[in-house]
């Protein structure tokens, strides 16, 4: 009997498509049904914001900055009015850290309720997503309340915050606190023990966590392969050192921990902020910052921990009232840059890339700035 | 070791390849010649006491004088971080590839070339990655970059 | 007064008509046909409408699941959404792609549409209210909804889009893997009735209340009606098994390239299909139309709705499987039990230890 002749096709899962979270294009090269290589096509969503931010004052470039990775937009407004603050030595008053703090968790807890439900949504159980939502809405609520925006704050400004928060803030968010943490069990309940779920995300996706660090992956994806780093603990910025929380580390580095990872962080940011709200002094909200802010000519490079890994600006300033040079980080560059190498050679199915992008929670916005 | 010590050490042990610059900060930031480049950053790499296995973020900085290459990594066992630059002028500047170091370096080199025009020596897939492929408009990050539909802010 | 009135049987008025028409002194040959046509007519026209009733109750369904309300304003809470809907689809152009094989590309959802709707023949919906009590009933219904596996073959192929090829062999894979479970636990119940004719398996459920009901007989029948809901869902392409048109991953699988009436004929097949199942499964385990008080096909409606609605509850709670762990699932789990079902089945009937 002849030799059956089989070859390798290329199957594009284009920039339109429901999985990719934003405009990504992956080109599968696929043997039968079993996916050989992805090689991720990006640029579709860039928008040279580095470019633009050149061209604006400090205080402008914030709102710009809050497109970059607008699902996590507080972290974007955050490590820039640090890099602005560290080249200005400029003091910030202690009420605004505390109310920094509360709002980068709570958008931490929203960005992994985003997580949850785009994330069952694409493995088919369509009916999480709605309830992550649903949850979500309670802190939209609470950021409508106080700068008046739902996704893109421009809150976080250099020397502090823009406005104090109201009266009726801390007890809304104490109660959204314990409505978020009695619907976790759920969460867990409809998922985590799901045969379905469990056969399709166990041991799919093994990140090595020698080459995780390599490629230069952070956050929940790294600390799903067991390393513990947490750049709130291993390299502290503003007032975590006074917090008590723990670092979520899983060890098998496959889709299932990546998730289990992200649901424990969303119950250790509800303790934070917990903290936070317990211990929220009176005071300024904002350093006497001059509106054309011109830090003296230097260069700095800080990072944050986001939702998606490490966050980090590289400012360049040159004395002027515009930086000379913001250079961006997002943890979704790195990690969709390794994606190719957790891909390669396993004889995953399109069903299986789906989830491993899903469960990398990939961002567009922040590979194409 | 402490990042104050930090700097001193590296001042100690690398020959003077790297020389501090004056920050001021506690993440001491260095410059390197871009012959030295792969040589130093496989030693920082490998050195038993630093173990940077992190990179953290490297770009191109268009100063208006001269093109950088600034990089910064960090240590995810020993809590230390720094930062270095390597001076290139305008005229074909090149610099080596250290994907072999830091595989992270892939896609920021690649993006690197395509924004500033900073040509990176036996890089392993070196294609356009966010500007599309027939892109032949010059290198959009540098200073002295223009274009019809480039509107600068006017001054405030 | 009353008593007649609920014990009042719709298959009086088809015999009414019937009679009416042969009245009329028409030559039988032309009584027939014309008696088989307006049938004919009557049963697209209700399953019509049961299909658009189908397609807004699920929404309704999946929208409370999710905590919301699902269509509201087309009507008292949306009822006539579905028609709305298929107004619109009416309209839409049709496109074309150049490139595909003009045949097979035309014939694909008219086939399917067709293979959805030929299993009603030998569907009883009520007490007589069947439209040929064919006596290998079950048999030919197998049959005839395997028809849906070619028209989901050619989809795939017509297209000329990888994507809709790989999900057409994907669900034809998928397909034909779930009849051998579904038949194996059909067959299982025909052991219990003796027969393959629907009638006579319904009327095997009758008396003693509802103890008769096949899914009662333990311990074979809970197991087929198990494994045979799971593999019905297979059958009509439902979550957790809904592969070939998964929206998250093959963007609609065999279907992306259909628009307008042509894909509405795939959506309203689909409800169809999982309109067949359910009656299939009601009329081998839960009694077919008995049922006390209600008129027959009241019942048979609201036990029908019931499993279908079990079906609906399955698509918006869980994740769907890869196709690789569905096959596996099929072969290597359902199979071995079906089969195990049956054989002890049989070997218990046949030593008369079972009634």
């Amino acid at each position: 009997m002849p030799e059956l002749r089989t070859e390798e096709y290329q199957i594009n899962m284009g920039p339109h498509h429901p999985s990719t979270h934003g405009v990504c294009r992956l080109l599968l090269t696929m043997d039968g049904e079993k996916v050989v290589d992805a090689v991720p096509y990006v640029g579709y969503l860039h928008r040279s914001i580095e470019k633009i931010c050149e061209n604006r004052t400090y205080a402008m470039c914030i709102p710009i900055l809050d497109r970059f990775e607008y699902v996590t937009a507080m972290s974007c407004n955050y490590v820039f009015s640090l890099a602005a603050e560290k080249l200005g030595q400029v003091e910030v008053p202690e009420r605004a850290e505390y109310l920094r703090v509360i709002m980068l968790e709570l958008n931490r807890i929203a960005s992994h309720l985003i997580f949850f439900g785009t994330t069952a949504m694409d493995l088919g159980a369509l009916t999480p997503f709605l309830y992550g939502l649903r949850e979500r809405e309670l802190i939209m609520d609470l950021f409508e309340m106080t700068c008046g925006q739902r996704l893109t704050y421009n809150y976080i400004r250099v020397g502090g915050v823009s406005r104090d928060i109201p009266p009726e803030f801390v007890p809304k968010c104490r109660e959204a606190i314990k409505i978020i943490a009695s619907k976790l069990p759920d969460y867990e309940g409809i998922l985590n023990e799901n045969p379905i779920w469990l056969a399709r995300m166990k041991g799919i996706g093994h990140t090595d966590p020698q080459q995780a660090i390599a490629w230069g992956v952070s956050g929940p994806v790294l600390r799903a392969s067991g390393v513990k780093y947490d750049l709130r603990r291993d390299d502290p910025y503003s007032i975590y050192p006074k917090f008590d929380f723990d670092v979520a580390v899983c060890w098998n580095g496959d889709n299932y921990d990546r998730y289990l990872v992200r649901i424990e962080e969303i119950r250790q940011s509800l303790k934070i902020v917990s903290q936070a709200l317990d211990g929220l002094p009176d005071g300024d909200i904002r350093a006497k910052v001059k509106a054309k802010f011109k830090p003296p000519a230097g260069e700095v490079y800080v990072r944050i921990e986001n939702s998606r890994g490490e966050m980090g600006v590289y400012l360049v300033s040159d004395g002027s009232e515009k930086p000379l040079r913001v250079k961006t980080r997002g943890g979704s560059y790195n990690q969709l840059q390794f994606l190719p190498e957790i891909v390669r050679g396993r004889g995953y199915l399109i069903a299986d890339i789906v989830a491993i992008f899903a469960t990398f929670d990939v961002i567009m916005p922040e590979v194409d700035r | 070791m402490t990042q104050q010590e930090l700097t001193a050490y590296i001042l100690a042990n690398y020959d003077g390849k790297l020389t501090l610059l004056d920050t001021g900060r506690a993440e001491p930031m260095f410059e390197l010649k871009p012959d030295d480049l792969l040589e130093v950053t496989r030693r920082l790499r490998d050195d038993p006491q630093l173990k940077f296995d992190f990179l953290c973020n490297m770009g191109g900085v268009d100063t208006g004088q001269r093109l950088e290459v600034v990089y910064s990594i960090a240590s995810t066992t020993k809590h230390l971080r720094m930062d270095f630059k390597v001076v290139l002028g305008y005229e074909n500047p090149s610099i080596e590839t250290i994907t072999e170091i830091w595989p992270a370096a892939n896609w920021y080199e690649r993006e690197m070339y395509e924004l500033y025009g900073i040509e990176v020596k036996n890089h392993p897939d070196m294609r356009p990655l966010l500007l599309p492929e027939d892109w032949n408009q010059g290198f959009p990050m540098r200073k002295n970059w223009d274009a019809p539909d480039f509107i600068r802010m006017p001054e405030l | 007064m009353l008593l007649a009135l609920v014990s009042f049987e719709l298959i009086d008025i088809f015999r009414w008509a019937y009679q009416l028409l042969a009245d009329t002194g028409l030559p039988p040959v032309w009584v027939m046909l014309i008696s088989y046509a307006v049938l004919g007519a009557v049963m697209f026209g209700v399953l019509a409408l049961l299909a658009l009733f189908l397609v807004w109750w699920e929404r309704k369904i999946a929208g409370h699941i999710q905590q919301r309300f699902g269509p509201m304003r087309n009507g008292w809470h949306g009822w006539y959404q579905t028609i709305a809907d298929a107004i619109k689809l009416l309209q839409k152009e049709d496109v074309t792609i150049d490139a595909r094989d003009k045949f097979v590309f035309f014939w694909a959802p008219v086939i399917c549409f067709v293979a959805a709707f030929l299993a009603y023949i030998c569907i009883p919906f009520g007490k007589g209210l069947i439209v040929a009590d064919l006596n290998i009933g079950i048999l030919y219904i197998m049959a005839v909804t395997t028809f849906t596996v070619i028209a989901l073959l050619m989809a795939g192929w017509g297209s000329n889009n990888k994507y809709a090829l790989l999900g057409g062999m994907r669900s034809a894979a998928q397909v034909v893997s779930y009849e051998v479970p579904m038949v194996a636990s059909i067959l299982t119940v025909i052991i219990f009735a003796g027969s393959l004719s629907m009638v006579d398996i319904v009327k095997a459920q009758q008396g003693h209340a509802i103890f008769n009901w096949f899914v009662f007989r333990l311990p074979f029948g809970p197991i087929a009606f198990l494994t045979y809901i799971i593999a019905a869902t297979a059958e009509a392409n439902r979550v957790p098994f809904d592969i070939p048109e998964a929206e998250q991953e093959l963007v609609a699988g065999f279907n992306v390239e259909y628009s307008g009436m042509k894909f509405a004929m795939f959506f309203l097949a689909e409800f169809v299909n999982m309109f067949t199942v359910s009656a299939i499964a009601v009329t081998l385990f839960f009694g077919g139309w008995s049922g006390p008080w209600l008129p027959s096909w009241v019942w048979f409606l609201l036990k029908t709705l019931g499993v279908v609605l079990l079906l609906m509850m399955f698509r918006w709670t869980y994740p769907r499987l890869r196709v690789d762990q569905l096959m596996e699932f099929a072969w290597k789990f359902l199979v071995p039990v079906t089969f195990a079902n049956l054989i002890l089945a049989a070997l218990m009937k046949h030593l008369g230890w079972y009634w």
